[in-house]
């Protein structure tokens, strides 16, 4: 029989109190800074962008007719923006839920001088994709000015009778999928006329560079 | 730090083995201590490479799924990029360091789990918080119930927990999807995960069970394999003694077989190489069943031949049947030697001594036989007892050759006074007187007196000779009227002689008596009549020639054979007829001196003698004479009448014996010699001197008391040179014979003589020519 020697039972040596002190104040620090990164990341991820004020009136100027008796429900969205990805997720939600009560348009921002097919993206085809959904290119933001969307996720939702019924972002953080608030309140306007949140918050990048004409119309648009 | 396996473990109590003895249960622990503590570090090990490509694959998830971050139409790296590049980094780099480093260590599986946990938030967070990456916590999970060590999942348990609760108290909508949650609501969360901890926990003490159940199999299992090995020693233990007893038995009954086998190769090289013939062969059948080479060598037969053959198969005939009585009477004793006659493959046989020893051959009841080749031994031992035998007869001889002898010499001086006197007297009478036929048988008488003393003589070879060389062929053809004569008309004389014989030299008077013997003898073996043949012929005698009673040297001789075809001899006949006195004819028919003479005459001619004889068949005498180179002196036998010669002459005669000193006297002077006359030598010398006259002859005896007649001749010899010289003598003696021979040149005349006979010699001598 082979005998078992006690340094087979142990894989180094015993650490000295020093060593063990260092180790765990190691390891404190070590569980510290990971806490901080990944409160630093939470936060970054549960920062709202900036949110729209959309008009309480489906904006005249749009070339976008709502449809009559029927909520029409707009998402505004940069091509490029991978929070987005979640806000298409839940709009697919939302249009399943909705079971055909509902108008969907995404709108693209087109920008002016723009690379060939820069809006050309995933995030078109996914909108594309979705049943019930109507992907719009935005030319230079025209329509989000219209509507006041600053950041991409931005929906806003329209009553048969084109009076804003909800306006914010359907996920509940940045790019992150799962239920959440904006999409459960459209959910209930659409099958059951009424929601208790009208306005949720929106996460995604900004729609327009921040000097850009987009941010004064937002400014001009709260101010209206 | 050292887990503590102690056996105070519950679990290492419950499990604990039947088989096993209390002083088994530190090693069981041991055992089990050692097989977790490998578990552990195997798994930290593992997590170091886990969470390694965690790390990997939380960045390039990151890249792919947002590599960047868009402000209108500028953009950036993704803020998760960074996140799962440093973040990611900071998450896994303690963990893998320890376990790396520190692998096995409790410290190191509970910063493991924590990191592990910490790298699935992270990784929720990078997905956007797809619900198929909240998977991960589950796994996680599970990888962590690799350890086997329900502690580990408590930390892991209580990352999730804290995450939701703080997450929940601060984002609420991040994590429930609502706005604002209850206080509890993490609890929904955190159950799925105690809810695979109950599993995960159940597994895990199964696990250990097993464990500590396989470390009892391994104690007992060592256990058992202790004590088989220990069985195994002692057995190999034996196994080795025994097989050292099986070398060593095998080196002896190696050492027994060599020697065996040396001793085989000594006894079959003493078998096979004894210069003596051996042999065993089987009792019942009597085949040989082993020859040596001396066998093969001896009696001519291959071994192929002789293993074919039996015992009886080397016996002339005649001698099987004593043979097989003999082996009839049977014997398990060790036989005395016994002469046998063994025949060769040639036909040739051998006498031989056997030793017989009886043995065990091959199963067979059989005997060993030495077979002593004694042919010439025995040959030489016949040669001896012959030679024995012609000693003891020439003993014999001499003994009745002296009687013979000095009987003869006064026999001869009487005879001759005798036969003289008898001669003288019937000369002066006529037949008409009275007297005359008185004198006339004394007158036989003397004569056969003086035949019976030649013979005494003759067979004494005192006799002595006058040789000649001569023509046997011529002897027998004189004498073959005389032989016809002697035999008698009922027997046939036939002749076989061969032409050109040899010559030898011999006296003829003896050859004639030797032929009338052996006719007289063939004569008297044919009283119903038969055939006599006589033979001469050349022939080359070697030293020893079967029949011959004496070995001859080398040569050539004349054979002279004289067979009959009469009743023939036995060999115990035959062994006694050469000796004096023996005979077989009836008393009174025959004096036993005939073949005893004829033999001492042949031997003392320098020749030999056989004889063959079958009983009912007949017999043959062969008489062989050297043959000698010369020329025959034609002489012619006188046997026609006698006749006086007369002469003038002066004569000395001196004899020591009166009578016939006087009877030799008065025949000279009747015939005319003048004598003189002495009784010894010195008176004959005193006469001789006296004498004036010539002297023409000296008459001596040989045999005087006080000198010889030859010592008398030699002192006369200067005194009368022209003196001649005749030696009268009735037997031999050195004076002036030598071997019987008389000397050459000497006269002599034998006593008894005749008248005529001294007269006719007197006259010989004196007309002979003086030699120079």
């Amino acid at each position: 029989m082979e005998p078992i020697l006690r340094q087979d039972l142990r894989s180094a040596r015993p650490l000295s109190g020093r060593a063990r002190v260092v180790l765990c104040l190691a390891g404190l620090m070590w569980f510290g800074l990971v806490g901080v990164g990944l409160w630093a990341l939470w936060g970054y991820k549960n920062t709202p962008g900036v949110a729209a004020a959309s008009p309480h009136q489906w904006p005249a100027s749009s070339q976008i007719r709502p449809t009559e008796h029927r909520s029409t429900l707009v998402m505004l969205a940069h091509p490029h923006c991978p929070c987005t990805r979640a806000s298409l997720g839940q709009l697919a939600s939302i249009m399943a839920h909705s079971q055909g009560r509902l108008n969907a348009f995404v709108l693209f921002i087109k920008r002016a001088g723009a690379a060939p097919d820069w809006e050309q993206t995933d995030l078109r085809q996914k909108a594309t994709a979705i049943p019930g959904v109507e992907v719009i290119y935005d030319d230079d933001g025209h329509e989000a000015r219209l509507f006041n969307a600053a950041t991409s996720g931005q929906v806003v939702l329209y009553g048969p009778n084109g009076q804003l019924l909800f306006s914010g972002g359907i996920t509940s953080a940045r790019g992150h999928f799962g239920d959440n608030a904006g999409e459960n309140s459209i959910i209930s306007f659409v099958n059951q006329g009424n929601s208790d949140l009208t306005e949720t918050s929106v996460f995604g990048c900004p729609l327009f560079d921040p000097q850009s004409e987009c941010r004064t119309s937002i400014d001009d648009g709260k101010n209206q | 730090m050292m887990e503590r396996t102690s056996k105070t473990d519950p679990l290492a109590e419950s499990r604990y083995g039947s088989l096993l003895g209390p002083a088994d249960t530190e090693r069981v622990a041991q055992l089990f201590a050692k097989h977790q503590q490998d578990i552990y570090q195997s798994t930290d090990h593992m997590f170091a490479v886990l969470m390694t490509l965690q790390w990997i694959g939380g960045l390039v998830a990151a890249y792919w799924i947002a590599p960047k971050t868009w402000v209108g139409t500028t953009s950036q790296t993704h803020v998760h990029v960074w996140a799962a590049l440093f973040l990611g980094g900071a998450i896994s780099s303690l963990p893998i360091f320890l376990a790396i480093t520190r692998p096995g260590r409790a410290s190191t599986r509970y910063t493991v789990a924590v990191g592990q946990m910490l790298m699935g938030a992270l990784l929720i967070h990078l997905t956007g918080g797809r619900i198929e990456t909240h998977f991960h916590v589950f796994g996680s999970l599970a990888f962590l119930s690799f350890y086997r060590d329900w502690r580990v999942l408590v930390p892991a348990t209580l990352v999730v927990v804290a995450d939701h609760v703080l997450r929940g108290v601060f984002w609420p909508q991040s994590v429930y999807g609502v706005m604002a949650a209850s206080e509890w609501r993490w609890l929904e969360h955190a159950g799925w995960v105690l809810f695979e901890d109950t599993f995960l926990l159940i597994a895990i003490k199964r696990s250990v069970s097993e464990m500590w159940n396989i470390s009892e199999r391994t104690v007992e299992s060592d256990k058992l394999n202790k004590e088989l090995e220990g069985y195994v020693i002692q057995r190999t233990g034996q196994l080795a003694a025994a097989n050292r007893e099986l070398e060593s038995e095998e080196a002896e009954r190696r050492l027994a077989e060599h020697a065996l086998r040396d001793s085989e190769a000594r006894y079959r090289l003493l078998f096979e190489s004894n210069p003596f013939p051996m042999w065993v062969y089987d009792l019942e059948t009597l085949k040989f069943l082993a020859v040596n080479e001396a066998v093969v060598r001896r009696y001519g037969y291959s071994s192929e031949e002789l293993l074919n053959m039996t015992i009886k198969d080397i016996r002339p005939a005649e001698d099987v049947p004593a043979l097989m009585e003999k082996i009839a009477k049977g014997s398990t004793e060790p036989s005395e030697s016994e002469a046998w006659r063994h025949q060769k493959k040639d036909g040739t046989i051998i006498d031989v001594e056997i030793t017989a020893y009886p043995l065990s051959f091959a199963g067979r009841h059989a005997e060993l036989v030495l077979a002593s080749d004694i042919t010439e031994r025995k040959r030489a031992e016949e040669a001896l007892h012959r030679s024995e035998e012609h000693l003891r007869q020439a003993l014999k001889m001499e003994a009745v050759g002296k009687l013979a002898g000095g009987v003869a010499h006064d026999f001869n001086n009487l005879l001759t006074a005798i036969n003289g006197h008898s001669e003288m007297a019937l000369r002066r009478l006529t037949p008409n007187n009275s007297l005359f036929r008185h004198i006339e048988e004394i007158k036989k008488a003397g004569d056969r007196a003086a035949a019976l003393t030649r013979q005494l003589l003759a067979f004494s070879r005192k006799q002595i000779l006058q040789p000649e060389i001569l023509d046997l062929n011529h002897i027998v053809v004189e004498l073959n009227r005389m032989l016809q004569r002697l035999i008698g008309e009922d027997i046939d004389l036939l002749m076989s002689l061969k032409p050109d014989i040899g010559k030898v030299q011999a006296d003829p008077n003896q050859l004639e008596q030797v032929l009338m013997n052996l006719a007289v003898n063939a004569r008297d073996a044919m009283p119903k009549g038969g055939k006599l043949m006589i033979e001469t012929s050349n022939v080359y005698l070697t030293e020893t020639v079967a029949g011959l009673h004496v070995s001859v040297p080398n040569g050539n001789y004349v054979m002279l054979a004289v067979s009959d075809s009469g009743c023939g001899m036995n060999e115990q006949t035959r062994a006694h007829i050469f000796e004096p006195f023996f005979t077989t004819k009836e008393v009174g028919k025959g004096t036993g001196l005939g073949l005893a003479t004829v033999y001492g005459i042949v031997k003392q001619s320098g020749g030999t003698l056989s004889v063959y004889s079958e009983v009912d068949h007949g017999t043959t005498f062969k008489m062989y004479l050297p043959v000698i180179e010369g020329d025959v002196i034609e002489k012619k036998i006188d046997t026609g009448e006698l006749e006086i010669l007369r002469g003038a002459e002066t004569v000395l005669v001196v004899e020591d014996e009166e009578v016939v000193r006087e009877m030799a006297t008065e025949i000279l002077r009747e015939s005319g010699y003048l004598v003189i006359d002495a009784k010894d030598a010195n008176q004959a010398l005193s006469m001789a001197a006296q004498f004036d006259g010539k002297i023409h002859l000296m008459l001596t005896d040989v045999v005087m008391p006080q000198m010889s007649g030859r010592d008398l001749a030699d002192k006369l010899k200067p005194l009368r040179p022209e003196m001649k010289v005749l030696y009268m003598s009735g037997y031999t003696d050195d004076a002036i014979v030598h071997h019987g021979v008389l000397d050459q040149g000497t006269a002599f005349i034998g006593k008894p003589f005749s008248i005529e006979q001294l007269t006719r010699k007197m006259r010989e001598i004196l007309d002979a020519p003086v030699a120079a």
